[in-house]
């Protein structure tokens, strides 16, 4: 959906490849809601390490990783110039893969059985390195790279070492191979999927999505051109360090430093737009970058003071609130544009405008229900009572998401059938 | 021939696709569209090549994108460029 890579309506792909997978990840955000909620209510049998087993998967695959692949089929052949071919057909098996995969994983965390371990590893194993190593093929093969396209390239060679060492984690907890390595691999496989994988996409995107979106000025060249692969090897480094039994802290309060970088001169560019409108996108990625400082200054803290809690308690749900709103920002940013896109495209000219799709408004409220969500889970830290809000805001944030999503997709479906089409 | 202006510079994305496409879908002979632009909007020129429209695309010494469109085969659009 943007203007740098020449994308022709031959190679975008079809507009439910990408839908289908926003439909799964809000989906599995409800779902998350609801077992949260069963665990504070004692009906779902947890003890403390599957219950936090659980919810990061819910969230890392069924929520994120579900966004990010629907974005990435979208954008690679428009930020990159890559062509996925049969996206319809390829998607499909990545989405069914993932959702039956992830269910088995985590009944595997639930239930200790070795044969739903075995049987996670194989089908998320498969799903997960299906599309991201077709991807990552894709970019390697591109000539010319921009900063985005090398900071994807990143970002995806950390996805795939993060589920490398993920099924290695899968296959020795349920007793298949030995587990010698696997406190270090654990922090390895985190490392990897919430720095590599998770931030340095954000980044890579937004250094293309940020200046087109919200006209504002360009990403310092220093930082567009660098930071993704700085991080990258930074977080190389780590690894090698972990197993080599030195300290990590070090690098990784230099990586924590360099996000806080990132974000704030992404906060400065969001205020240096040359029309300022009242957008609720530009609010979710203003609250997802306050987020990301909040988040890494926690990791600084607890490495300066050599305290645990609640700083790296609170890093990591300020991290989730990161990673949310700026997927929640790109959603309600391509959703209205594809639907539009492609029916206007399609000669459709009755297509609904893009505020006709998903009303800015309803995006506003999503905005605040997303913020109490986020500031409810910081603050039951020290106010445990509130705890209960928090699935409630989680089932209601993901319920309008997914509200909206199939309301859209209703809309895509009424104009092809019903309104006339147009040569032109 | 009749000039339709549109002027993107400070437009987010996606609106000067929005505005360009609706003006393309309506345009008749005897219009051309002019619109300007600080990216190059690729998609745009793309559609406009799949629809079999006449383009013409440049770029002046300020980097301002100039991009004209027509549905006329017989425009000559470089007598009608401002750069």
């Amino acid at each position: 959906m943007f203007n740098q890579g020449g994308l022709s309506m031959e190679q975008a792909p079809p507009v439910m490849v990408v839908l289908r997978f926003f439909v799964t990840a809000s989906i599995f955000g409800v779902l998350l809601g609801v077992y949260i909620m069963g665990d504070i209510m004692g009906v779902v049998p947890t003890n403390e390490y599957s219950l936090s087993v659980i919810i990061v998967h819910l969230l890392a695959l069924g929520v994120m990783a579900s966004f990010m692949f629907g974005a990435l089929f979208q954008m690679l052949p428009v930020i990159a110039g890559v062509v996925i071919k049969m996206p319809t057909k390829k998607s499909m098996v990545t989405n069914i893969l993932l959702v039956v995969g992830l269910m088995a994983q985590l009944f595997a965390f639930q239930t200790s059985s070795s044969i739903l371990y075995l049987t996670a590893s194989i089908l998320l194993g498969a799903g997960l390195l299906h599309a991201s190593t077709l991807m990552l093929k894709e970019l390697i093969d591109v000539k010319d790279h921009s900063s985005s396209s090398r900071g994807m390239l990143f970002a995806l060679g950390s996805f795939v070492i993060a589920i490398i060492l993920g099924v290695y984690m899968l296959l020795t907890l349920g007793g298949y191979i030995d587990g010698n390595l696997f406190s270090d691999i654990k922090i390895a496989h985190y490392s990897f999927a919430l720095f590599g994988w998770i931030t340095l996409l954000i980044i890579s995107v937004s250094f293309q999505v940020v200046e087109m979106f919200y006209v504002t000025p360009k990403y310092p060249t220093v930082m567009s051109q660098y930071l993704t692969g700085a991080i990258f090897s930074l977080l190389v480094l780590k690894v090698v360090a972990l197993f080599s039994g030195l300290g990590s802290s070090i690098l990784d309060s230099l990586i924590a430093l360099l996000f806080i970088i990132y974000a704030g001169v992404t906060i400065h560019r969001l205020y240096k737009r040359r029309r300022p409108t009242s957008d609720a996108t530009v609010w979710f990625w203003r609250f997802g970058m306050a987020m990301l400082i909040l988040s890494m200054s926690m990791i600084l803290v607890s490495n300066l003071t050599g305290t645990k809690e609640p700083f790296i308690y609170i890093s990591q749900i300020s991290f989730i609130g990161f990673a949310l709103s700026i997927v929640f920002a790109m959603v309600y940013k391509i959703v209205p544009f594809l639907v539009w896109f492609h029916l206007s495209n399609q000669g459709y000219m009755e297509a609904p405008m893009m505020f006709d799709v998903i009303h800015p408004k309803r995006a506003k409220v999503h905005f605040w229900i997303h913020i109490s969500m986020i500031l409810t889970w910081i603050l039951s830290i020290p106010f445990i009572n509130i705890i209960i809000l928090l699935p409630i805001l989680m089932i209601i944030s993901f319920s309008w998401l997914l509200y909206h999503l199939v309301m859209a997709i209703k809309k895509y479906n009424y104009t092809q059938k019903f309104t006339e089409k147009i040569e032109w | 021939m009749i000039k339709i202006p549109l002027d993107a510079r400070d437009m987010e994305h996606p609106i000067p696709l929005q505005l360009a496409l609706k003006h393309l879908q309506s345009m008749t002979q005897e219009e051309y569209l002019y619109m300007i632009h600080r990216k190059n909007p690729i998609p745009l020129i793309e559609l406009a090549k799949e629809k079999e429209f006449v383009y013409l695309v440049e770029q002046d010494k300020y980097e301002i994108w100039h991009i004209l469109i027509s549905k006329n085969q017989n425009i000559k659009l470089e007598e009608l460029i401002d750069v």
